[in-house]
């Protein structure tokens, strides 16, 4: 299938790329450091290990997202090997989708092999893998999706840098929502609640994948916030496909 | 003439492993040099110019846990660091801090009660801190527990009574403390009381967390008890011979002493000669 | 013949920056391109070839006009089905080697495993890289590049190649090679269209070439009609005359120590100069007829516009 082949293609493109190992390794190596710091805390050395095992995968996915999902797009269209592309058979939002499952393909590669290096430390030091840990990398992973898919939307017009911006400002936004939800309540009921209501509703709520105090503490959680969340990933990334579809598909490629 | 530039080459390669030795040599010095200078203090002090938790959690866009454990290893670190004489003005705003950020997390509850507690003498910011535990995590009878152990040890029965008693109604609240509330009248805690106390919570722990906080109560008892034996040992051994010993050994040798106390983990106490001071080789609470 | 290209007033305005500003590119470009003939698409920098070209591929949207191909409608993927196109300064995927790019985008046609290896190591042979097949493409020369980007064109085994500057950049050798494999095209009953504004290729290889200039067609039809085979004056080198001898004949171009190199304008002075050096025994060096070219003609109708 053309979409498959493309997605291959990325998939190999990403993985081949050396910028995303920096990132990576330093995932790695805060890991293991985790092991050195919790010696400097006073009773449960686990938590810290767990917090920056966690924290770490977060923060240099999301780097590696943003790089992947800038990056990938906006050098095809640089670079002009788009032309000889799109000039074959194949539909605009053919090509979107692949690249898009490509970069997907590579952030779980990488992520996969962060979470496994993670998960390696915890069970020398618990002996045990909690799934609840798993859980919230997983949930990690759907959030880095969404990033990922935000980042290919801004590189369908933008150059890196500044895509790379609104991509790290769509991150603060999605998990400054709650800030939004205090200001919601502080505001005199009128046209500006409503105003703050509809925006609040618009604005993305990355709380909503945060399981990680929840794993690190071993609450228990119902699954139904877990499909919640999952769902509200889904439908979020498909609204942001959706858009670069439409801005790509009128696109002129002087 | 190429030889004269090969010896040129020759000494430039030489002059610049030299001046590499040197530099790194140096540094290595300066940096013992400046760790020696006690300080003022210690750097991220600036921590403390954050107005409140509330504002730095928003700031840390979902790592609210992981700035909580930051902040929470760096203020160990400050509190034991004796030379910054002023520290504790601000211990109960690094801790609230802390709280706001990670509210779960019990270990700086503990730490910071009995930092207040026994360095900073402030009693009622440890009841202040470990009741906001309890208010966050009302499962932990730890921390009521705590509470009444200091207001005991201070003489402060009817708080210790109080105290008690919420810990005893929280399930899963061991034995003790149901007969420490019950104890129609309360004898002042002395050392022997605390160490038994303590060893019955120890024996009884149903988790690894309590047992340590126990072992390390049993840690501070004991030095307290040992350092004022070898304390009154030292102001017989001046009466007697109108100066200081030089080492405690001696006391062992014209027999005040039977043998020098060590601590719960078999280390030997510190002593100064100079101002005849005894004291413990470990920061307990930080074991 | 069936019409394999047909463009019919094509518009396209660009709009850019950040105040507005409209550059009209194309302002209503016609023409169309018959079955089994190479076609030239000649024009100044700027004039709007690439333009066009892109608007054929569906990588521009143009504002106004018709664009068929084989009948269809140009986005028609049953069209694009039949074309391969080699974009000017070609660049491809760094990371892949050429067999693995060309069989990537024979994945893009849907051939099946065994006919991707076939082709790709037929064509990789045909545009001469068979000792190149496994370097990755950021190794490749510009030279190499241009002829992978040939081999992608025409994986697909395409009834109409565009080709856009295809002879730019090449080294004499390579660019005798490219018009060699073009006329091989056209024997194997390919459309040939390309841009160009290299004219002694174009003249050597087309059959009808369209000039644009200023976003039009200018000019259109045969390249043979288009240049008359009229002489526009002969270069005469000779010797054994004095310059005097000849001023009614011709123009003197240079003299050097007794070969005189003289520009004669009328066929009657050619036949009384040659008459000349007869008689005083002289000798007749080189004699150059100088037609018009399509140097000429192109910069005539650029001038015009």
């Amino acid at each position: 299938m053309k979409v498959t082949a493309i997605a291959v293609n990325t998939f190999r493109e990403g993985i081949r790329d050396r910028i995303l190992y920096l990132p990576f390794f330093f995932a790695l190596m805060a890991v293991v450091f985790s092991r050195v710091l919790a010696v400097l805390a006073v009773g449960d050395r686990v938590k810290i290990i767990k917090d920056v095992g966690l924290a770490s995968i977060s923060l240099f996915g999301m780097l590696i997202a943003v790089l992947i999902g800038t990056g990938l797009v906006y050098k095809e269209i640089d670079k002009k090997t788009i032309y000889t592309l799109l000039a074959k058979p194949i539909e605009r939002w053919q090509f979107l989708l692949g690249k898009f499952l490509g970069l997907v393909l590579t952030l779980f590669v990488l992520t996969a092999a962060m979470a496994l290096a993670f998960l390696a430390v915890i069970l020398v030091h618990t002996s045990r893998v909690d799934g609840r840990l798993v859980l919230a990398v997983v949930f990690i992973f759907l959030e880095l999706v969404l990033i990922t898919a935000v980042a290919m939307l801004f590189s369908c017009f933008s150059t890196p840098i500044l895509s790379s911006v609104f991509t790290l400002s769509f991150y603060i936004i999605g998990h400054f929502s709650w800030g939004l939800q205090t200001l919601i309540e502080k505001a005199p009921p009128g046209p500006a609640r409503v105003a703050l209501r509809v925006l609040y509703s618009i604005l993305p709520d990355l709380e909503n994948f945060n399981y990680k105090t929840d794993a690190v503490y071993g609450l228990k959680v119902l699954p139904q916030y877990y499909a919640f969340s999952a769902l509200y990933g889904l439908a979020y990334t498909l609204f942001v496909l959706a858009l670069a579809g439409l801005i790509f598909k009128k696109r002129d490629f002087v | 003439m190429r030889a004269a530039r090969a010896a040129r080459r020759g000494y430039a390669s030489l002059a610049l492993t030299l001046l590499l030795l040197a530099s790194g040599a140096g540094l290595m010095v300066l940096k013992s040099v400046v760790d020696r200078i006690p300080r003022q203090k210690i750097p991220g002090a600036s921590i403390i110019y954050i107005p409140s938790g509330k504002f730095l959690k928003y700031a840390t866009l979902g790592y609210s846990s992981l700035a909580a454990d930051l902040i929470y290893l760096w203020a160990i670190q400050y509190y034991s660091t004796y030379t910054v004489v002023d520290r504790f003005q601000n211990l109960e705003h690094i801790f609230s801090i802390i709280s706001e950020l990670d509210p779960r997390y019990n270990d700086p509850y503990e730490v910071g009660a009995l930092i207040a507690a026994y360095e900073a003498r402030d009693l009622d910011l440890a009841y202040k801190i470990l009741d906001l535990g309890l208010a966050r995590n009302p499962g932990q009878w730890l921390f009521p527990f705590e509470a009444g152990h200091y207001a005991q040890m201070a003489k402060d029965y009817e708080t210790a009574r109080r105290y008690y008693d919420k810990a005893a109604r929280i399930p899963g609240a061991p034995e003790i403390v149901r007969r420490l509330h019950a104890a129609a009248s309360f004898k002042a805690m002395d050392l022997k009381t605390a160490w038994e106390m303590w060893l019955e919570v120890r024996d009884t722990a149903q988790d690894e967390r309590t047992r340590k906080i126990a072992d390390n109560h049993l840690y501070q008892v004991k030095s307290a008890a040992d350092i004022a034996v070898i304390k009154d040992a030292l102001a017989r051994f001046r009466a007697r011979y109108r100066r200081l010993p030089a080492g405690l050994e001696e006391l062992e040798r014209v027999r005040l002493l039977a043998s020098v106390p060590r601590d719960l983990d078999g280390r030997d106490y510190l002593y100064d000669p100079q101002q005849g001071e005894v004291s413990p080789p470990s920061i307990w609470w930080k074991r | 013949m069936a019409t394999v290209l047909n463009i019919e007033d094509l518009h396209k305005t660009f709009i850019s920056g950040f105040i507005p500003k409209k550059r009209r590119i194309l302002k209503g470009i016609s023409f169309s391109v018959t079955a089994g003939e190479i076609f030239g698409f000649l024009g100044p920098n700027g004039a709007g070839k690439t333009t066009t070209l892109k608007c054929a591929l569906g990588l521009i949207f143009p504002d106004r006009g018709k664009i068929e191909i084989f009948g269809r409608h140009h986005l028609d993927a049953r069209a694009k089905r039949r074309v391969g196109y080699l974009p000017e300064h070609p660049y491809f995927y760094e990371y892949l080697t050429a067999t693995e790019f060309l069989d990537f985008y024979g994945q893009l046609f849907l051939m099946d495993r065994v006919e991707r290896k076939e082709k790709t190591a037929a064509l990789l042979r045909q545009v001469g890289l068979e000792r190149a097949v496994d370097l990755p493409l950021r190794k490749f020369s510009r030279g190499m590049l241009q002829r992978v980007g040939l081999a992608q064109a025409l994986i697909n085994d395409p009834a109409l190649v565009l080709l856009d500057e295809p002879l730019g950049g090449l080294d004499p050798l390579g660019r005798k090679e490219l018009r060699d494999i073009i006329a091989r095209l056209k024997q194997d009953g390919k459309t040939v269209f390309l841009c160009s504004h290299i004219l002694q290729d174009i003249e050597m290889i087309c059959d009808r070439v369209a000039i644009v200039a200023g976003g039009r067609v200018v000019s259109q039809g045969a390249l043979l009609d288009l240049i008359s085979e009229k002489v526009l004056y002969t270069e005469v080198t000779l010797s054994g005359l004095a310059e005097e001898d000849l001023i009614d004949l011709g123009e003197p171009v240079s003299i050097r120590s007794d070969r005189i190199l003289i520009k004669v304008f009328q066929d009657a002075n050619v036949d009384a100069l040659l008459e000349l050096v007869r008689e005083r025994r002289g000798r007749v060096h080189s004699l150059v007829p100088r037609t018009e070219t399509l140097e000429d003609i192109f910069v005539e109708m650029v001038k015009q516009s």
